[in-house]
């Protein structure tokens, strides 16, 4: 297959120049991979801080010093003097984000079931303050249960009981399994394959169309006992090898890089929409060989049909930041349905029909933008053979 | 016969490339076809070669009818394109390689037959370079040696010496005569007439298309009446003297352009020794005195009314 080799040996001669490509590809994947290790961990693990806040209480029960035993699980006492200047100056300086004062007589009052109630000021916005917020009606709410359904119970007793009860804390473990951030971090390595792999096909297919275009080299062709039909089937079976060498390559690269993921469904749909926009890539590829004169454009207009193509269509900034518009004009791109595909696929969690189907279709006019570059170029070749 | 032409017409629009051409050529000629730029030899070759459709006419190559899918007759040819069709991705090697594996599939016998023909064509030392590194006499030695790698039967060369220096166009012919010594029936274009006169058996001359003489190199010269040119270097002669020397038998032309007279005679015998009587009996100062044998120029010069080189 004398075609088919000398397809093979140009691909090889443009090996430095695509590989540039595909270490940008690995590059990028690490670098999405490790970034996604962090917030992974911050799901997976709770560290516990205490807030600082100011008690104030013209108290002394019992029950309200259970009450600051209670709180100080989880904040930190700060001594503010008891004047409305310098406790708004402590806020306001967030030397505390929370002031609870306890009035005079609250525990008697609270006991005997009338209506009190504890002053609170508080950092507008501020978790910690609701974190307290929290425990104080945990704290009051667990008081007010004992004393309906215990009759007679000391301050004492009610704060031993407190204490028992409020003592027991559930364990709460994050499972480190797959997540929607996991996947999504996967989407986005083979969103960026719209990129590597796109610019590895144009170029490879350009630089073989550029050899097998010359007229000159065509006319000696044609003088040789090849036929035309086999020099054709010898061309596309090379062009075959070469897009599904550098899908194939980009996918292992994929694996090496998400081991965790490889035995999903998740991925079996990546591989698949993955390999439809290799044939579009392949297509696109052909086609600007079918147009392209001189070997020295093909860098540049590969970096502009495919860069061009990524930044509008979602593959380095997420697609939620583009604006209405700029999405419409993307959508004139397979690169933007080849995006909308991943991005649902690492949503899918059910694998029916009806959570299917938009993954399919998306898929669906990826082929469609293959075929029709497919038939364009055609066209192109027929034209000018007339011509 | 190798190849035989009947009645070839090719037409672009109104011009008429073609104009019922006829030519045959026989096994183990070195058959030349000359004409100036545009006479028709290229459309000529890439019509036998199928590589252009054409008008009318019959072309037959080792017997048979040749088409585009004659690729059993194909298998035999060789051809030596006017512009280099090499790759330049590939070295040297790799193209030779690649064109001799167009025609021959045992591997064993592709490479034999490629190293020897990076030999014939003194390639050796450039069998890793890519093309764009090559001199141009060394491409089109690059470009000659894909196209006869394959030991071929025919070889068509169309101008395979032009943009090429004296001493790589010596080699280009060279080879040329050795792969007919070899049994190749050669078929050459070219509007240098030294070569075709050097190296071919039997030429044709073509112009517009038509084929306006065929023959040995000897044969086309006894076709026209100028039999010697006279050419004479001297700084002082009159108008007068010029025109008595015109008066002498056998002269048909005298032409003055200083220092030099160009005499041209019809054939007979002492044309020069009469000249050399008339200068001397005329007292013209002369320095260099010396005659020639008509070329193919003169010949096309004769037929056609222009220089071969128009």
């Amino acid at each position: 297959m004398p075609v088919y080799n000398l397809c093979m040996r140009i691909i090889r001669k443009n090996i430095p120049s695509l590989l540039i490509y595909l270490f940008v590809f690995v590059g990028v994947s690490i670098i999405v991979s490790s970034s996604s290790a962090n917030p992974q961990k911050a799901v997976n693990e709770f560290t516990r801080k205490k807030a600082d806040i100011a008690f104030i209480s013209k108290d002394d029960s019992p029950l309200i010093e259970g009450l600051r035993n209670e709180i100080g699980k989880i904040a930190n006492f700060i001594d503010i003097p008891d004047n409305k200047g310098d406790l708004q100056d402590a806020l306001f300086f967030r030397r505390v984000v929370y002031i609870l004062r306890v009035p005079e007589g609250f525990a008697q009052k609270f006991i005997a079931g009338e209506e009190v109630f504890l002053e609170k000021t508080f950092v507008p916005g501020s978790a910690s303050s609701a974190y307290i917020d929290l425990s104080v009606d945990k704290y009051l709410n667990t008081a007010k249960f004992y004393l309906e359904h215990m009759d007679n119970i000391s301050q004492e007793g009610l704060v031993a009981y407190l204490n028992d009860t409020l003592s027991e804390e559930a364990t709460v473990t994050v499972l480190p399994a797959r997540t929607k951030t996991n996947l999504s971090n996967l989407a986005y390595t083979y969103n960026y394959m719209a990129y590597s792999l796109s610019s590895i096909l144009i170029l490879g297919m350009s630089a073989i169309m550029m050899a097998l275009n010359d007229k000159d080299l065509k006319n000696r062709m044609s003088c040789s006992p090849i036929s035309g039909t086999k020099s054709n089937l010898q061309f596309f079976l090379a062009c075959l090898t070469f897009s599904g060498a550098a899908w194939l390559v980009q996918i292992i690269a994929c694996f090496i890089l998400d081991l965790e993921n490889v035995m999903t469904l998740n991925t079996v749909f990546f591989i698949i929409s993955s390999l439809v926009f290799t044939f579009c890539g392949t297509a696109l590829g052909y086609l600007i060989g079918s147009i392209v004169k001189g070997t020295e454009a093909i860098p540049a207009i590969t970096n502009v049909v495919v860069l061009g193509s990524c930044f509008l269509s979602g593959v380095f900034v997420p697609a939620e930041l583009l604006g209405k518009s700029t999405l419409k004009i993307a959508s004139f791109t397979p690169a933007y349905w080849f995006v909308k595909a991943n991005n649902q696929i690492a949503q899918l969690s059910q694998f029916d029909l009806s959570s299917l189907k938009p993954v399919f279709s998306d898929i669906a006019v990826i082929f469609c933008f293959a075929s029709a570059f497919f038939a364009l170029s055609l066209l192109i070749r027929k034209t000018k053979r007339y011509n | 016969m190798i190849v035989k032409v009947r009645n070839l017409v090719k037409r672009y629009g109104d011009l008429i490339a073609l104009d019922h051409l006829s030519f045959s050529i026989k096994e183990g000629e070195i058959f030349g076809l000359l004409g100036p730029n545009g006479s028709g030899k290229t459309t000529a070759i890439n019509c036998i070669l199928s590589l252009l459709k054409y008008d009318k006419g019959e072309i037959e190559v080792f017997g048979e009818p040749m088409t585009p899918e004659a690729y059993h007759i194909k298998r035999n040819i060789g051809i030596v394109m006017q512009n280099v069709a090499v790759f330049n991705e590939l070295t040297v090697y790799e193209n030779i390689d690649y064109f001799c594996g167009l025609y021959i599939k045992d591997k064993n016998l592709k490479k034999q037959l490629v190293e020897e023909t990076i030999e014939f064509t003194g390639l050796n030392e450039y069998r890793n370079f890519r093309p764009k590194k090559l001199s141009g006499g060394l491409l089109r030695r690059l470009n000659i040696a894909c196209g006869i790698a394959h030991k071929p039967k025919l070889i068509i060369l169309d101008e395979p010496t032009v943009a090429v220096d004296p001493q790589s166009r010596n080699k280009i012919l060279e080879g040329i005569r050795k792969l007919n010594s070899k049994g190749a029936t050669i078929i050459y274009t070219s509007h240098y007439m030294e070569e075709v006169e050097q190296i071919c058996s039997r030429i044709m001359i073509i112009d517009k298309g038509k084929a306006i003489a065929t023959g040995t190199k000897e044969e086309l010269k006894a076709m026209i009446s100028l039999g010697e040119k006279i050419t004479v270097e001297s700084y002082d002669v009159s108008g007068e003297q010029l025109a008595r020397l015109k008066q002498l038998p056998n002269i048909v032309s005298v032409e003055y352009s200083n220092p030099l007279i160009e005499i041209k005679s019809s054939k007979g015998k002492n044309n020069l020794e009469n000249v050399l009587e008339f200068i001397k009996k005329e007292n013209i100062p002369f320095g260099k005195i010396y005659s020639e044998l008509p070329t193919l120029n003169d010949v096309f010069l004769e037929i056609t009314g222009k220089e071969l080189r128009d």
